[in-house]
């Protein structure tokens, strides 16, 4: 997908932010306090709210909100899960000013030691 | 926005309305009396029977996925292994993100998603506002989804142990002749519900985690949380019409069994449950848990090692097993 070619600041920008800034502290609070209630039982990474908060992060209220909903259908007891990224946008951010939920959705995965370890058994 | 709530909760209301409502009728057929507080609270608890009971098929799935976790044990301690000691929360999210792959290699997930507790909600806030609303629909002698003007008129007036099934603990405190036993059954159903999750969460915790979750990040968090939420709950449940504190007693011990019977029969691997039932079967002169084949193959091998006609026979009894 094509980059903005700066982040998007200034009034009107924070205008236009407030309903997905209002959306997004509201997904805060719920993995605050609601997930930790319901636990660990979502089928994909990232989590569905993690998903949410990233998506609503990313493209805003409507795109953020219909991906969400879509993913919460998607997971349900007869689904594989696996690993599910919400699809790139458009935003970019400052230097360093990247949101949290951005990294901790997309963690380095290391490579296996499994070739190394087959090396060393045979 | 309340009306728009309003709107998507209509049809709930009404599927749980007519079933309240198919029930009581069902209870007054065989004898009860349609006023009693118990015929209404009978129809309460054989509406989470419904509910739950159609919610078994999930459950069913979620046993059978946990019992395909033992094909996964090799896989996951080697990952596991690949993340000892990386604590840190980038290295624990890549390490939830390999095991969901993992799990979808395998095609099974023990998790069970949001699915079975996103579908009770609606039905949960549609009883609520059901419930909630008898009082004033039967001032208006209106009748309540499925429910006719007479269901919520006897309804509303029906009681068990002299408190109104519509009554609130915070109702009945504000109204300046406050009945006592409303108050009593609510205190009591707020206890046992409460009680009832606490110890769901705690059997969980207990019992059903693996050392490595019970040292992972989420749970300081939930320890935090086991001891907040019947507090919430008990705050939440002085709010609550005495039916609905009903419901969800009701739905609360069933989940407590249910929680009870997996943990004891389809424990989480490597958790103090699973330690617990292999003794259990060990005493029984069985295998342990899930390993069933791999024990015949290892019971063999020491039969045929000494080959003795003795023990022939001991191997035929274990099979029959």
């Amino acid at each position: 997908m094509k980059k903005d070619s700066k982040p998007r600041t200034g009034l009107i920008w924070f205008l236009i932010d407030i309903p997905r800034n209002l959306i997004i502290g509201f997904l805060m609070v719920y993995r605050k306090i609601v997930s930790p209630i319901y636990g660990d039982v979502c089928r994909y990474f990232p989590s569905c709210s993690a998903y949410g908060l990233e998506a609503v992060t990313v493209h805003g209220v409507i795109k953020g909100i219909g991906l969400t909903i879509w993913r919460v259908l998607r997971c349900n007891p007869f689904s594989h899960g696996g690993i599910d990224y919400v699809p790139d946008g458009r935003r970019i951010w400052p230097e360093g000013k990247t949101p949290k939920i951005m990294v901790m959705n997309h963690p380095p995965i290391p490579a296996d030691e499994d070739a190394a370890d087959a090396a060393r058994g045979a | 926005m309340t009306n728009f709530f309003d709107l998507l909760l209509s049809p709930f209301r009404y599927v749980v309305s007519w079933i309240l409502m198919a029930f009581h009728e069902l209870f007054t057929r065989i004898g009860l009396d349609p006023n009693s507080g118990w015929t209404w609270a009978l129809s309460i608890i054989f509406l989470v029977l419904l509910i739950r009971t159609a919610l078994i098929p999930v459950f069913v799935k979620q046993i059978k996925a946990q019992r395909a976790m033992q094909a996964l044990q090799p896989d996951l301690r080697k990952l596991q292994a690949k993340y000892k000691g990386k604590k840190d929360q980038l290295s624990q999210q890549a390490m939830i993100a390999e095991q969901r792959q993992l799990f979808k290699k395998h095609k099974t997930n023990p998790l069970s998603s949001c699915l079975p507790m996103l579908v009770q909600m609606p039905f949960f806030f549609a009883l609520f506002t059901v419930l909630n609303n008898a009082s004033k629909a039967s001032a208006n002698n209106d009748g309540v989804g499925a429910l006719s003007a007479d269901h919520i008129r006897s309804f509303d007036a029906s009681s068990i142990f002299g408190a109104r099934l519509s009554d609130t603990f915070l109702n009945t405190l504000n109204s300046g002749s406050p009945s006592a036993a409303v108050i009593i059954v609510a205190v009591v159903m707020i206890l046992a519900m409460t009680a009832s999750q606490f110890i769901t969460q705690k059997q969980i915790m207990s019992k059903n985690m693996t050392k490595e979750a019970l040292e992972g990040p989420f749970m300081q968090q939930q320890k935090i949380m086991l001891y907040i939420l019947p507090l919430v709950f008990g705050i939440g449940g002085i709010n609550f019409p005495i039916g609905v504190l009903i419901y969800w007693t009701a739905t609360n011990l069933w989940t407590l069994g249910q929680q009870f019977y997996v943990i004891r029969n389809n424990p989480t691997p490597g958790s103090e449950a699973e330690r617990e039932l292999n003794v259990r079967r060990a005493a029984k002169g069985l295998p342990p848990f899930g390993q069933k084949k791999v024990d015949e193959a290892a019971a063999e091998a020491v039969v045929e090692a000494p080959k003795t006609q003795r023990v022939q026979p001991q191997r035929k009894n274990r099979k029959k097993k």
